[in-house]
Formats: C-alpha cells, structure tokens, sequence
C-alpha cells in the first residue's frame, strides 16, 4: 500500500506527461484530480494507522542484494503526519498555480513527481533508498524554481540545489561508512535503518557521522547559519513552490534529524544535544529578528520559517517526550500555517503585483475576508492559544525547560518576537484608510481561493482543540525513540518530562 | 619447440571485425555501394561479434564452473577470454554500436571516405578488444596502438576544418609519446621481474622479494602514465579538450568511449592482477592522480563555455572517479562504472554532434539556449544524459558512483572519498550550467535536427541511463562475474 502512495504520483505524472501540449487547458485541472489520489490513500493510512510503536504497512523487496539495498517502507508516528501533509499540500499548490500559463504540463509534472519523492523521503527505512529520494527531488524542485520563479530565479534555483547538494553528500559518505562499518562488524551489507542502528561505533567516529548527516539536515531545514539559501528561494520561487518548500521539503531536514539522528547516533545526539539546541535558538531569535526588519511579506514569512523551525530543532534535540511530540507535530503544523500564508502572499501578489509592505495599507477595508483570513494564519502562526501553532510550541517549550532550561527560556521570547513581526506586518498592510489608488481596487478572495483555504483553516481549529487525534499516533513512535536512547546511552530522560504530558491522554503510556 | 595451440574462439571478435573492415573497403572499391549498404555490412559484423563474445562467456562460466581456468588462456598465454577482458569487450561493441548509430549522419556524409572512417572505426575496436584481453603486457601494446593509431586518422577526419587538423595533429603526436611512454614502462617492468605476462608478473611478486625496486618502480610510473594519458586522467589529460573540440562530432563521442573503457581495462588488469603485489607502492599514486583528475577536471569544467570542452573536462574527472574505483580495488565497480559511463559519453556526444550542424562548428555553450522549447525530445536526453553524468539517484551513474566509493571507503581511502563526494556536488554545478541553458533561457533560433541514428543511439543510452539507474542488478552481477583471471 506504502508503495502506491509513492506511485500513484508517478503515475499521474506520466498520465499528464503524455497529454497532448496543445491541451493546455486540461493539465492544470487532470493533476489536481490525480493529486487527489495519494491524498485520499494517506486518508486511509491515517485511518488504519494503529496508534503503536514501530513500523507499520510495512513493504519489503529485496532491491540488488550484494550491496544489501531493498525498497523497504514503513510509516509510524514520526512519518504519518508528513505523509498527511505533504498529499494535502500538493493538491492544494496546484489548485493555487492558475497563475502559471506558461508550459503548464511541464509544471504539474514536476509537481507530482516532487510529491512522490517528498513521500518517498518520509516512507524509506532503507538508507541508499532515503539517500536517493532526498537527492532526487532536488531536480523537480530546482525546475520549478528556475522555470517559473521570479527575476532571480536561476540563481536562486542554482543556491538552493548546490547548497542542498553540498551537505547531502557528505551524508552520502556518511551513509556509506556507517554500511562498511556493519559489513566488517556483521560480515553482511545492509542499509536498513533497523540493521545500522545496530552497528557499535566508537566515539569518534560516532560524532563525526553525526555531523555528516546533521549537516545534510541542517542545510535543509535549514538551521542558523546555514540558511542564506532560503529566503533566496522562496522570494524567486512561484506560490506553489514556495509553498511545497517551506511547507514540505525544509521538513525533510528536521523529520531526517529526529528519524536518523537520533536513532542512528544516540551517543553523540546526547553530547550534542546542547549545540544543536543553541544553533536552534540562533536560528528562533535572529529568523525573528531579521523577520521584523523585512520589506517584503514573502520574504517575512521566509525568516519566519527560520524562526520557527528553530522550535522544531529544539524540541528534537531536548529528548523528553513532551518536546519531541511538540516538535512532530510542529513539523506538521508549521507546514499548514506557512503554507497558507505563503498561499495567501501569493494570492495578494497576484492581484497587485507587488510584495512590499510599504505598497500596501489598510486592505482590510477593500478584502474584508482575505484580511479575516490572514489574521487568522498569523495568530495560528504565532501560537494564540486554541489554535494548532500553541499546541506544539508550549509542548517544545515546556519539554526543553526540563533539559535544556537557559535555551527554552531565550527561545520563549521567539514566541514574543513572532508576535511583534507578524501582528506589525499585518498592522501596516492592512489596517488604516487604503490611500494608495491602486489597492483600493482590490477584489477580495474569490470562491476557489476560501476553498484552497478552507481546509486549512479547519485543521489549524481542530489540532488546536483536540491535538490528540494526533498525538495518539505520534507518541508511541516518539517514546520509542526515547527508550532506545536511554538504552543505548547513559543519557536519563528527566521523569517529569515524561509523565505531566499535558496534552497526551492517559492510557498512552503505562 | 611445439607449435602454440591455436585457440580461434579466443580472438573470434576481433577477426570478425577486422574482416568486417577489410570487407567495407573492398566493397566500396568494388561497387561503390550507397551508404545503406555499409551499414548492413558493419551491422552484421557488430552483431556477429557480438554473438561470438557471449560464446566466449558461456565457455568462461564453464571453465569457471568446472575450476579448468587454464583452459581460457590462448595462443601461449597472450590472450585470454576470462570475465573481464569478456565484459569490457561487449562494452568496447555496445559504444561501438551506438557510436556508429550517432555518427552516421557524418559518416554517410563523408561521401566515398565514409567506407574509410567505418574501416578504422571497427579496426580501433579490434584493436582495442584485442588490449583488454591481453593476458602479456606486449599484446596488450599491439592492441593499445592498433586502436590509438585509428582513432588519431578518425581525429583528423574532417580536416578541411582547422581544429580538426589540430585535434589530429596534437592527438597523435601526444598519444604516440605516451604509447612510447608505456612501452618503455614495460621495458623497465620486463627488466626488473623478467616477466612480460600478467599472470608471470602475478607469480614473481609472490614468490620473490624484490630488494632493489627501482627499476620496477620507474617501470610501474611510466606505465601508469602512459595509461593515465589515454584516459585522459590529470595530469596526462590536456590533450582531451583540444581532441575533443577539434575532432569530428559525430564521432569524437565514440572515440572517448572506447579509448576510456580500454585503457581502464588495461590499467585494471596490470594494477590489480598483475602488480597486486606492489599495492603498497601504487595506492597512493593511483589515490593522487584520481584526487588531481577530479579536482582539475571538475574546476575546469566549471569555467568552459564550450559543450565539447566541458564534457572534455567532464572526462578527466569521471577519469578520477574510476580512478577511486581502482583504488576501491575492486574490479566490479570500475567495470559497471565504465561501462555506464561511456553509453552516458555516446549518447551526449550524438546530442552535440545534432546541435553542432553539417559544419559542425557550433557547441558553444550559447548554442544551446532554449533547446528544450526548440527540440524538447533533444533537450529531454541531454538533461537525463547530463544528470546520469553527475550521478543522480536513479540513474546509472548513481550507482556507478556509489559502488566505486563504497569499495574506496571500505579500502580506507576515506578522504578520497569525501573528497569525491565534494567533486560531485562540483560537477552537479556544471552539468546544471547546460541545463539552464537548455530549459531556463528563451531563444528564437530554428529547430534542430535529429537523423534516425541520432534517435536510435540517444533512446537506447538514455533508457540505458534510466534502467540501469532503478535496476542495475543484471549489469552489477554480470559485472561481478567478469573477474579477471
């Protein structure tokens, strides 16, 4: 089933891929339908996913068996949500790309061949079928931000792919000394993430590989200071790009270190537990800071992303149950808020051609329901209370104090700075009389853009009201990660963090 | 004095070939046949050879089933039929195959010379099937200027062009130096053990302790460098642009082909089988000159604005990749790595040949702007051609990729490794340049276009790419197979 979900984009591909060119008009339409597809199969996966530790709907088969590669995939907790978002992104970037006239069937192509790498990514236990996944999907990426991106498009597409490109490789390295190494320890070759979990590294060597596959991830989430790339892309790449970007694909960096990391390398994850946390809080504070100062809204909510994917960092990296479900379901979050208001920075550049705060002014008067609805991302985005960007920060928050109590302290006034540049960019944008010509001609959110929106909406009220529709799934997972670095290390997970889970039901744990 | 048993299935291929050559040219005195004729000629020895290469191979497996592994040796031990000289020899036809479907539109267009170019084609091909089943370092000479000498004419070809008659002249004289080079290696190799075989050298190295090296070890240097030259591995490489830019285009790809799947083969065989024993002395050359090849030719190539030179370039780092193969020590990654790779430098050099024209003057890197709007099927290959080159998951030069590091990482070569790895990203970095150009720039120039050969070659080597970049197991077991003696 796992195998489908990867296929089923492939396939709508190849299915939009030979539709005629001159059939303009059907592409856009035929890969939204098609992209509905793996939507409705993550639905079912959703459904039958047990909440238990482990791998689930697990699919094996055997890929060249000298070297001990296999197409092996598996969802858990830690996944799941990624798989959840990435089939409902996908659709809806594509539903907002009506703006892209030109060479649409290349686009959609691209689109549904990224979704079925980014799923790919989620699902491998296999780490050369990871490796290739997460190197593949730099090519669709790049076209999308080198073909239909803005000005400087190429040479952010060129950024992005190089820097990506850069750490990757020395994950590659990495992932091939970590195999060598069970070969000569095991005198058999495996790539399984089960298999290389068992291999017994000395301390050095431990740390370096961790720094290998860190990098990679820390590149792709990306983590202060290797973040340059990121604004870059995002400003040039089209809306739907940016959304798959910031709502997807810089998740691939934080999932990889929480999934890989941890599990591969508890002992250094341990010792190194406290300089990916203060890298974080660089990256929480000055994505902030740097986030206040910007004239451009894409490029606002660009730092932001910065900012608050430094949370998710944090959490992985405080090791208490509390903070690695907040920053799971971060990962999830984070994707739905920035997403939309990357959809709406879209939808406003659409109608006015600009992206400059300073053009803008008192829009709430003309677009009455896209200001509604950008009040309401940004208050999702900087964590109000009963809305889903509350629950995962205080869950990162409360979990690192118990760990890492200096960084969760500074980092909590991320969450005050979030507050000063989003509510100022939404202050100048659109409250006061609408004095410029041009924007008091604005025609507010047609029918199909609420409904982009719409199932946004509903999800950022429900996880923020009932988060234990996930987090029912995502715990078990997550405890299971912890237990295994408790085994593995001398490391103690404070028992406070693991048991005032205050948002986990009882029952979840004995 | 016995006569030496005459072993005809030993040297079948090559026969076969070069009386497929001898029949081209007679036919062409005899009738002065259209060109369509030639082309049922050379595909009939193709297919032929290729037939008597896979009898040959059935025959290897048996003797390797049956332990009797003499019994692959011919003509006194000169020549043998293992795995390995069997495998390199069906990739040697493979890029003969496809080189000839790509240039045929050059070669048609020769006129009356069209028959000479297909003659020297096929009998470089012998020569260079004959090199990588040498079994005696003198053989192995004969086949390495049989194929050379060739492949210097086919350099020249279209001479009416200046750069060609450069590319011929520089070419020949720089590759007969280096051919001189790797005579007087093994002169030197002959002098220190006595030995002109493979399988002799193996044996005095593991029966003597040689206490003064130093003829040996001047032997080994020229050797590797003469080699090192026709594979165009830094620092021996700086022929390559010049021989690549200037020679014909519809051919120039089929001649880096095989000239690499040769000389590998050739450095193969005497590294690991013959010289095993001298590994302490050669790993850190080989090591040195692989790290120099990929750092030189991935930095230059970055910088070229022409295509010709930039896969030139190109090759002097994928010449160091091997290289780590070889390092690696492990002959199954350098044989799937060759292999794919000089399907990968066929099929981008028929690209090339397509853009350049009749006068096949332009491969500037400008030329190429908006291709993918003007022949998207053209542009589609070049870019799967281009990312198998820089080794994209999913296609086959990943693999080829992986497997020479892993076997270079697990010899403990790790920094070659890494930076390997880094070269990589390097490379990814200029083979995007040509992409951009293709897919993200406008242009208003004409369509370009494609002969069916042209078709034929590029479909077969990017499904190749593609293929053996999701399933390169059958490639990686036949390749792990074809050990050499």
């Amino acid at each position: 089933m796992l195998t489908w979900l990867i296929l089923l984009p492939v396939i709508g591909a190849a299915i939009v891929a030979v539709v005629p060119s001159r059939r303009r008009e059907l592409h856009l339409p035929l890969g939204i339908a098609l992209s509905v597809l793996p939507l409705g199969l993550a639905g079912f996966i959703f459904w039958i996913f047990e909440p238990a530790s482990g791998q689930q709907l697990v699919d094996f088969a055997v890929w060249y068996e000298p070297w001990g590669i296999s197409w092996y995939l598996g969802v858990d907790g830690i996944s799941l949500p990624m798989i959840m978002l990435t089939t409902l992104l996908v659709p809806i970037a594509l539903a907002a790309s009506t703006a892209i006239t030109t060479r649409t069937k290349e686009f959609v192509v691209y689109t549904l061949l990224l979704e079925a790498g980014m799923i790919g990514v989620f699902l491998s236990l296999d780490l050369f079928l990871f490796f290739v996944f997460f190197e593949v999907i730099l090519v669709p990426m790049y076209f999308i931000i080198g073909i239909w991106g803005a000005e400087r498009r190429i040479y952010a597409a060129f950024k992005f792919f190089i820097y990506t490109a850069f750490g990757s490789a020395l994950m590659l390295a990495g992932i091939i000394a970590l195999a060598v190494t069970h070969t000569n320890e095991f005198g058999f070759t495996s790539f399984a993430l089960a298999d290389l979990m068992e291999v017994s590294l000395g301390t050095g060597a431990e740390r370096w590989l961790f720094a290998a596959f860190a990098l990679a991830f820390a590149i792709k989430v990306p983590l202060f200071p290797f973040h340059t790339w990121l604004p870059d892309a995002h400003v040039e790449a089209p809306t739907a790009g940016s959304v798959l970007l910031a709502g997807v694909l810089l998740k691939l960096g934080t999932y990889g270190l929480l999934r890989f990391n941890l599990s591969l390398f508890p002992n250094a994850s341990v010792d190194a537990a406290w300089i990916m946390g203060i890298l974080a809080v660089i990256g929480i504070i000055y994505g902030a800071v740097v986030a206040i100062v910007q004239p451009d809204l894409k490029k606002l909510v660009a730092y932001s992303s910065v900012s608050h994917l430094g949370f998710i960092v944090l959490g992985t990296f405080a090791l208490t149950s509390g903070s690695l479900q907040g920053a799971v379901i971060q990962n999830l979050n984070h994707g739905l808020t920035t997403g939309a208001l990357f959809l709406l920075v879209g939808m406003l550049y659409e109608r006015r051609h600009t992206k400059k705060i300073a053009d803008f002014g008192g829009i709430q008067k003309v677009m009455p329901i896209y200001a509604g609805l950008f009040l309401f991302m940004t208050f999702a985005s900087i964590g109000l209370p009963g809305l889903n960007g509350f629950v995962g920060e205080f869950m990162i928050l409360m979990g690192s104090y118990t760990t890492l109590p200096v960084l969760a302290i500074v980092a909590a006034f991320g969450v005050i700075l979030a507050a000063v540049y989003m509510l100022w960019a939404y202050e100048r944008v659109f409250t006061g009389l609408p004095d410029k010509k041009e924007n008091s001609a604005l025609k507010d959110l047609s029918v199909r853009e609420i409904s982009l929106l719409a199932p946004l909406v509903a999800l950022v009220v429900v996880i923020g009201l009932y988060p234990n529709i996930l987090l029912d799934k995502i715990a078990p997972s997550t405890e299971l990660v912890l237990d295994q670095i408790e085994q593995e290390t001398s490391f103690v997970i404070p028992e406070p963090g693991r048991l005032d889970d205050v948002f986990v039901a009882e029952g979840d744990h004995e | 004095m016995t006569t030496p048993e005459v072993s005809w299935l030993a040297i079948a291929p090559e026969l076969i070939l070069a009386l497929g050559a001898v029949a081209v040219l007679l036919v062409d005195v005899q009738w002065k046949p259209r060109s369509r004729v030639h082309a049922y000629i050379v595909a009939t020895t193709l297919v032929l050879a290729t037939a008597l290469t896979a009898v040959q191979w059935t025959s290897a497996t048996d003797a390797g089933a049956t332990g009797d592994l003499g019994s692959l040796l011919a003509f006194s031990g000169m020549i043998t039929m293992d795995g390995f000289a069997i495998f390199s020899r069906m990739a040697l036809l493979a890029a003969t195959a496809l080189g000839l479907s790509a240039g045929w539109r050059f070669i048609a267009g020769q006129g009356r010379r069209g028959a000479e170019a297909l003659a020297l084609i096929l009998l470089a091909t012998a020569g260079f099937s004959i090199m990588v089943a040498s079994n005696n370092l003198v053989m192995m000479f004969l086949g390495l200027e049989v194929g050379s000498i060739s492949l210097y004419v086919l350099a020249g070809f279209s001479r009416e062009r200046k750069e060609s008659d450069e590319a011929a002249i520089k070419y020949f004289l720089l590759g007969s130096f280096a051919s001189a080079i790797f005579i007087y290696g093994v002169a030197l190799l002959y002098a220190g053990t006595g030995q002109f075989g493979i399988l002799g050298m193996r044996d005095f190295f593991g029966v003597y302790l040689v206490l003064s090296p130093a003829v040996i070890y001047i032997g080994l240097g020229l050797v590797i460098a003469g080699l090192g030259f026709k594979v165009s591995a830094a620092p021996f490489h700086s022929w390559a642009p010049d021989v690549y830019q200037g020679a014909p285009a519809g051919i120039v790809g089929y001649m880096a082909a095989v000239a690499k799947i040769a000389g590998f083969a050739a450095i193969t065989r005497i590294l690991l089988a013959a010289l095993g024993g001298l590994q302490a002395t050669w790993l850190p050359i080989i090591a040195g000159i692989a790290a120099l090849s990929m750092l030189v030719g991935a930095v230059l190539a970055l910088v070229q604005g022409d295509v010709r030179r930039l896969l030139a370039y190109s090759g002097v780092a994928h010449a160091g990749f091997i290289m780590t193969g070889v390092v690696g020590g492990v002959t199954d990654g350098i044989l799937f790595y060759v292999a794919v790779y000089s399907v990968q430098l066929v099929g981008a050099f028929a690209v090339v040949a397509a853009v350049s024209g009749v006068d096949g003057a332009r491969s500037s890197i400008n030329d190429y702007r908006g291709l993918a709007k003007r022949s998207p099927l053209l542009a589609g290959s070049f870019a799967v051609l281009l990312l198998g080159m820089a080794g994209l998951p999913l296609t086959s030069g990943f693999v080829a990729k992986f497997g020479v590091f892993a076997s270079a990482w697990a010899n403990d070569f790790q920094w070659l490794v890494i930076m390997a790895v880094v070269v990589s990203v390097i490379a990814f970095a200029f083979y995007m340049k040509v992409i951009v150009v293709m897919y993200m720039n406008d242009s208003d120039e004409e369509l370009v276009p494609m002969g069916s050969g042209t078709q034929l070659a590029l479909g077969i080597s990017v499904a190749v790419t593609i293929l053996f970049g999701i399933l390169p197991g059958p490639l990686l077991e036949f390749a792990a197979n074809a050990l050499p003696l």
